[in-house]
């Protein structure tokens, strides 16, 4: 075992927390932003060709608007999110297997739990806009398949943690298990540029993003990185004190 | 109505329920899991103040 004194371990209270209630606000700000800017700012996507161009107020349009795109704007950013918890529940893994410190396992099991939070968001608003578009609520495209893979290789985790007792095995067993739904963060990212799917594009080969949509994407996903970051303190320190709470249980019965 | 903006407004008026479910669900969804987080930390911060006074009068 890994001599504990010399592995900083990470502990609630210090200064990331005091950025805990800053981030969550501004989280919730530029997010909103985002949404405003989508609807208010960002032209929407053309669609089929109409007939004959129409004036619409002073505006030509050619044609058809496709205003479920609107759902891209919180849709990829919590994607995007969802496989960066992901990379700090593999990262906290990777710690524990190396140090045996179950501080790590708590830090992993913290992050999983935002992981399946926004896998849960991005699930949901990526079926919200399918079913409008193809009028299904599922189809077999391979982003979607491996993404549904990754989130039921995150709900297994919890699943595992439930059924194991010994602590340091569930631990052992949940940083494996975290880092092998890591293993499919790169596949579901760049199994689009293998197979190619109408559902989900690649956007830098379709000829990339305007300006303002780039720039909207960017603010929802900063601010979906930043209700993320803030999250994961508000519950790691909840996860700490609940540590503690047994500690002293303990203290209490030995006495 | 012209039979343009009714192609026009075929598809931005029918998928209105569907974009607001996916955003109104993201927010919800957020703010549950605050309070809920926020609700057990106060909790447990209760707790701890509980114990550690039981275990300072087991003390004296």
């Amino acid at each position: 075992m890994a001599d504990s004194k010399k592995v900083k371990l990470p502990e609630a209270g210090q200064w990331p927390d005091r950025m805990l209630v800053p981030a969550l606000a501004l989280g919730a700000l530029l997010t909103t932003t985002g949404f405003l800017l989508a609807f208010f700012w960002v032209a929407p996507v053309n669609g089929a060709k109409l007939s004959e161009p129409v004036m619409v107020g002073d505006v030509t349009v050619t044609h058809v608007q496709l205003l479920s795109q609107k759902i891209f704007y919180f849709h990829m950013p919590v994607a995007i999110v969802s496989f960066v918890a992901l990379a700090f529940a593999a990262y906290y893994g990777l710690r524990f297997l190396t140090t045996r410190q179950q501080r790590f396992d708590t830090c992993g099991r913290v992050a999983m739990e935002i992981t399946l939070l926004f896998v849960v968001f991005t699930m949901a608003t990526g079926d919200l806009w399918t079913r409008f578009e193809w009028g299904v609520w599922w189809t077999w495209d391979p982003r979607l398949t491996t993404y549904l893979i990754l989130m039921l290789i995150v709900i297994a985790y919890f699943v595992l943690r439930n059924a194991v007792d010994d602590p340091q095995r569930r631990a052992t067993y949940a940083s494996v298990l975290s880092i092998l739904a890591f293993v499919d963060v790169p596949i579901c990212f760049m199994i689009t540029r293998v197979i190619p799917s109408s559902v989900h594009p690649v956007v830098a080969r379709e000829g990339g993003m305007s300006p303002e949509m780039a720039i909207t994407v960017t603010v929802v996903m900063v601010g979906m990185m930043l209700v993320a970051f803030g999250l994961y303190r508000l519950r790691f320190r909840q996860a700490r004190l609940a540590e503690r709470v047994e500690a002293l249980k303990e203290q209490i019965e030995e006495r | 109505m012209n039979t343009i903006l009714a192609d026009i407004y075929s598809t931005v008026i029918p998928s209105a329920p569907f974009i607001i479910a996916a955003y109104a669900l993201v927010w919800a969804a957020l703010l549950v899991y605050v309070i809920i987080t926020v609700s057990s930390l106060k909790k447990t911060e209760a707790q701890v103040a509980l114990l550690e006074e039981a275990i300072a009068r087991k003390a004296e």
